[in-house]
């Protein structure tokens, strides 16, 4: 199964896909980081890939 | 060499004392589950710390561990979110991780003496995986490991109905980096998740070796309440005490008394180690603190007995009575209905509490 992870450009936290299209906009969760994540931060087929198999990302 | 401590999970079995915070908080011996891990980590010379968050506790495990500089690691924090096995924890920390060998510990298990042994066993040939076994009396309820005269593991089962060891995995493992094309390539099992046995059975499987370590002494998964006192038990066994706190002429103490700052054990009680008393701990007269118990920060115990417990903190205590085997959370009141009418015990209790009247 992918994995897909996105990496804060700021602070180095990592957050998951299924992290990131819950929120879709999200602050990063990193501690004093002012970044804003997104879901439409991770590459086209990533978000596609993650998209079309959503279930597995669920539990 | 990195370490990856896996934080998340929701605690079901410990409420409701994860209620209110995350399982791997719980103190144990007045020190966090959690950060046990950190230390056999940093005792290990690995520095470079991912630490894997589901949903729960998110924020009060970030706020305890911070940048990790206190603890003597450079943390990072990789959110999982979605609890999909270990694997997938594991597979979160890919690009953490990169192309360095790395560690990987549950944060709710203790290991008393630490992963130095295992990860030297890895690093003495080329593994894929080194995993950390330890033999159990019910096999067929763990992943068991069949492993050869070398120590070489063959194969793993997970909960044989037949099994061809005693040997369980425990929650302990180190691993190549090539353990993240064999996630990849997992399918999620039954339940839903990327299992990490099924991750070192595929390097087994492709052909690479994975070592195995036996623990011979204790290990625990601090799991249920009663794992919780067990390894408040067997740490305390084996504490080297601080003695911050003052014991006052009059008290009577025996055994190994572990006080931090400004912990009282006042003229009348009575202390039999080991026990563990947390900052600002006070045990008046007339309390007695029997063995294997750890009362945390900000408490007061009067006129009670209290043994083989852990009272996690901010706590009062005063009944006539015996505490034993418990665990209390924070800021919890146990006081004496003596002179209340009409008789009978009167509770305010959170969800999913347990008690034995
Ligand atoms: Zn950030």
């Amino acid at each position: 199964m992918r994995i897909i992870t996105h990496t804060c450009p700021d602070c180095g936290t990592v957050v998951s896909a299924n992290e990131l299209e819950a929120n879709r906009v999200m602050k990063c969760p990193g501690l004093d980081c002012e970044s804003v994540l997104r879901f439409a931060d991770l590459p086209a087929d990533d978000r596609e890939h993650f998209l079309e198999h959503r279930e597995r990302y669920r539990l | 060499m990195k370490g990856l401590i896996l934080a998340g999970g929701t605690g079901s079995r410990l409420r409701p004392i994860t209620h209110t915070g995350p399982k791997q908080l719980i103190p144990v011996a007045n020190k966090p589950v959690l950060e046990y891990a950190v230390e056999d980590l940093r005792e290990a010379g690995i520095t470079d710390v991912g630490v894997v968050l589901g949903h729960k506790g998110r924020e009060a495990i970030q706020a305890f561990l911070g940048d990790g500089s206190e603890f003597g690691v450079d943390v990072t924090y990789i959110v999982q979110g979605n609890p999909l096995g270990l694997a997938h924890a594991a597979g979160c920390a890919r690009e953490f991780v990169g192309d360095d060998d790395f560690v990987m510990y549950l944060g709710d298990n203790l290991l008393n003496r630490g992963i130095g042994r295992l990860v030297e066993d890895f690093e003495s040939g080329d593994y894929g995986a080194s995993i950390a076994l330890q033999g159990v009396d019910d096999p067929g309820a763990f992943g068991i490991a069949e492993v050869d005269e070398a120590g070489e593991v063959r194969r793993l089962v997970e909960k044989p109905d037949d099994p061809p060891s005693d040997l369980a995995l425990i929650g302990i493992y180190v691993f190549s980096p090539a353990v993240f094309d064999a996630i990849e390539e997992l399918e999620p099992s039954w339940r839903g998740e990327l299992e990490i046995t099924d991750a070192i059975q595929s390097l087994l499987d492709d052909g690479l070796a994975v070592r195995s370590h036996v623990v011979e002494s204790w290990w625990k998964d601090t799991g249920k309440p009663g794992d919780v006192l067990e390894a408040n038990r067997l740490v305390l066994s084996d504490i080297d005490p601080a003695s911050e706190g003052t014991v006052e002429d009059g008290a009577e103490t025996r055994g190994r008394i572990d006080t931090r700052d400004g912990a009282v054990v006042e003229s009348g009680a009575v202390v039999r180690g080991p026990v563990s008393l947390g900052r600002d701990v006070t045990v008046k007269e007339g309390a007695y603190i029997g063995p294997y118990t750890s009362i945390g920060p900000n408490s007061t115990v009067a006129d009670t007995h209290v043994e083989n417990s852990v009272i996690i903190g901010d706590a009062e205590i005063d009944a006539s009575e015996r505490i034993v085997d418990s665990l209390v959370g924070s800021g919890a009141t146990i006081a004496s209905a003596d002179d209340v009418l009409p008789d009978g015990q009167r509770l305010v209790v959170g969800a999913n509490s347990d008690l034995k009247l």
